[in-house]
């Protein structure tokens, strides 16, 4: 990468290689004709890829977590931008106190979040597993609605909306022409950023999973605990190829680095 | 817009779903699990904390959450440092590929550790096959197996954050130093490390954070024999059904995380002011 700094330079030759080689393992051994995961896999062929795409718990999970990260991050967004109208927009004494209660989940371990709303709500309160894994995906996507789309609100002047109304524009005009163009890239890394961390969420949905209701990378968690075949190499191929199409969409709308950048900072 | 009524009407829903997906299971839990009194989960935590089986998995827990940050902040650092200063061609491609682990799920990602380590992978083949050893190492199901696993999982994370803050450092003071006869580690450890800190501190807790409460890694690469605080959690929240060693143990991993965050926020704010 850069020969001027050597000592530099061979770190991060290290650091690219623990965090990309695996999934390249991952790959190569999908394609296997073997019966085991092994390395190197055993001739060619993409009968795995037909055994996980009709293996009915994987099947049933995949459709369980679109429906979960779809239904949240729409519900999420619902709530969460008036949330962050309340706040940037509003009469609202306090907003820095409000944001960050709108931030806690972020930082309760999610594990503690899951374990909470398995007690509580289907223990004690005996609500079915499904809606109280939407729910509780939904609180967790919340940080994410309410600071990605703030972000945008809070670098723009309330004064454009001010003129508007003004000129004579009604609040709901104001707010389609001029409040939600602001708002609209916003609301897409949001959404992105939301779907993905919902897809891929283990620790709530592993605590409020039932038989019924389990997501995908529960589902793959138990599999290879029980069986060593190709199988899930295959199905996390799958995963991977569907992330890159969605990675490629983001990097040519919004920008990778800036829709990662926005939730730490 | 600006009226109270309608400032409340936009917070009412937000702040339902926060209170029931969040915030009153969150504080029922540490008071109230199902059929348990409160006291019983301070006598349980009282006893875990001078059980020499927990004392070993919170011990584990912290160290292995440690190395992690220790390996994620030396790799990560240099490689958010080259990206913000390289004008390769080639950066964007880098940039994206750093960044893009953070988008796929940990259960993919980890599993490639699987076909490397496990018993039949590719370390243990090459050793073999090159004679060096009669079998093939235990390699799966080792603390090095976990440290392994969350370096891949965290490093992104460290790659971004330091990122953001070496960006921030304006390139024309490491000119400044080179031209007034700076070496270039100098340069570095003078103007670039310094003003690049708190952005480090920041990644160093994130990543020890998502160490101690990580599920995933030590699921699948630590084993029966490697249990960690939330592996633990799992057992005891699913498997044995024992809500007071539940919601002690999740006392533990929030106080954890909590004090972490705490001490980091005070050092970044000295950090700021220094």
């Amino acid at each position: 990468m850069n020969t001027r700094h050597p000592v530099a330079a061979t770190l991060a030759v290290a650091g690219y290689i623990v965090m990309i080689v695996p999934i390249l393992f991952v790959v190569a051994t999908a394609f296997t004709d073997g019966e085991t995961l092994s390395f190197p896999p055993r001739g060619f062929s993409v009968r795995w890829f037909g055994e996980a795409l009709s293996y009915q718990p994987f099947v049933g999970s995949l459709v369980t977590s679109l429906e979960i990260a779809l239904l949240a991050t729409v519900l999420a967004l619902a709530v969460g931008v008036p949330v962050t109208l309340a706040i940037h927009r509003g009469a609202l004494p306090g907003k820095g106190l409000v944001e960050n209660l709108f931030l806690s989940p972020l930082i309760v371990p999610e594990l503690v979040v899951g374990l909470a709303l398995f007690q509580q709500l289907i223990v004690t309160f005996r609500i079915d597993n499904w809606p109280v894994l939407l729910i509780g995906h939904t609180a967790l996507l919340l940080p994410y609605a309410v600071r990605v789309t703030g972000a945008a609100l809070a670098g723009s002047d309330a004064s454009l909306e001010e003129a508007a109304r003004g000129l004579g524009a009604s609040p709901m005009r104001a707010f389609w022409t001029i409040t939600m163009p602001l708002l609209r890239p916003g609301i897409f890394s949001a959404a992105l950023l939301s779907f993905i961390t919902s897809f891929n969420n283990v620790p709530l949905s592993l605590l409020l999973q039932s038989r019924k209701t389990q997501t995908l990378p529960v589902t793959m968690l138990d599999y290879v605990q029980q069986s060593y075949d190709p199988m899930v190499a295959a199905i996390s191929t799958i995963i991977l190829a569907a992330t890159i199409v969605i990675a490629v969409i983001a990097e040519r709308t919004v920008g990778f680095a800036k829709i990662f950048g926005g939730i730490n900072g | 817009m600006r009226s109270r009524a309608t400032t409340a009407l936009l917070l009412l829903p937000g702040l339902a779903f926060l209170l029931i997906g969040f915030l009153v299971p969150a504080l029922a839990m540490l008071f109230a699990p199902p059929g348990t009194a409160t006291s019983e989960i301070f006598v349980r935590l009282g006893e875990m904390l001078v059980d020499p089986f927990f004392l070993a998995i919170i011990g584990r827990t912290l160290l292995l959450a440690l190395i992690v940050t220790l390996i994620c902040v030396l790799l990560g650092f240099p490689i958010a440092y080259l990206l913000a200063r390289t004008t390769s061609r080639w950066s964007g491609v880098l940039l994206a590929l750093a960044i893009f682990p953070l988008m796929l799920s940990n259960v993919v990602r980890t599993f490639g550790w699987l076909v490397i380590l496990g018993s039949n992978g590719a370390i243990g083949k090459l050793l073999t096959t090159l004679g060096l050893v009669d079998q093939a190492p235990q390699l799966l199901y080792t603390p090095l197996a976990i440290v392994l696993g969350m370096t891949q999982l965290f490093l992104p994370l460290a790659i971004i954050t330091c990122y953001s803050a070496v960006t921030q450092v304006n390139p024309g003071l490491d000119d400044a130093a080179r031209g007034l006869g700076a070496s270039r580690g100098r340069t570095f450890r003078d103007i670039v490390l310094p003003l690049s800190l708190p952005g480090i501190v920041v990644a160093a807790t994130l990543v020890f954070a998502g160490s101690v409460t990580a599920y995933t890694t030590p699921y699948l690469l630590g084993g029966s024999g490697n249990r960690m605080l939330a592996t633990q959690l799992f057992t005891y929240s699913s498997v044995t059904i024992d809500w007071p060693g539940a919601s002690a143990t999740a006392i533990i991993m929030t106080v954890l995380v909590f004090v972490v965050s705490g001490v980091s926020s005070l050092v970044g704010r000295k950090g700021a002011t220094a």
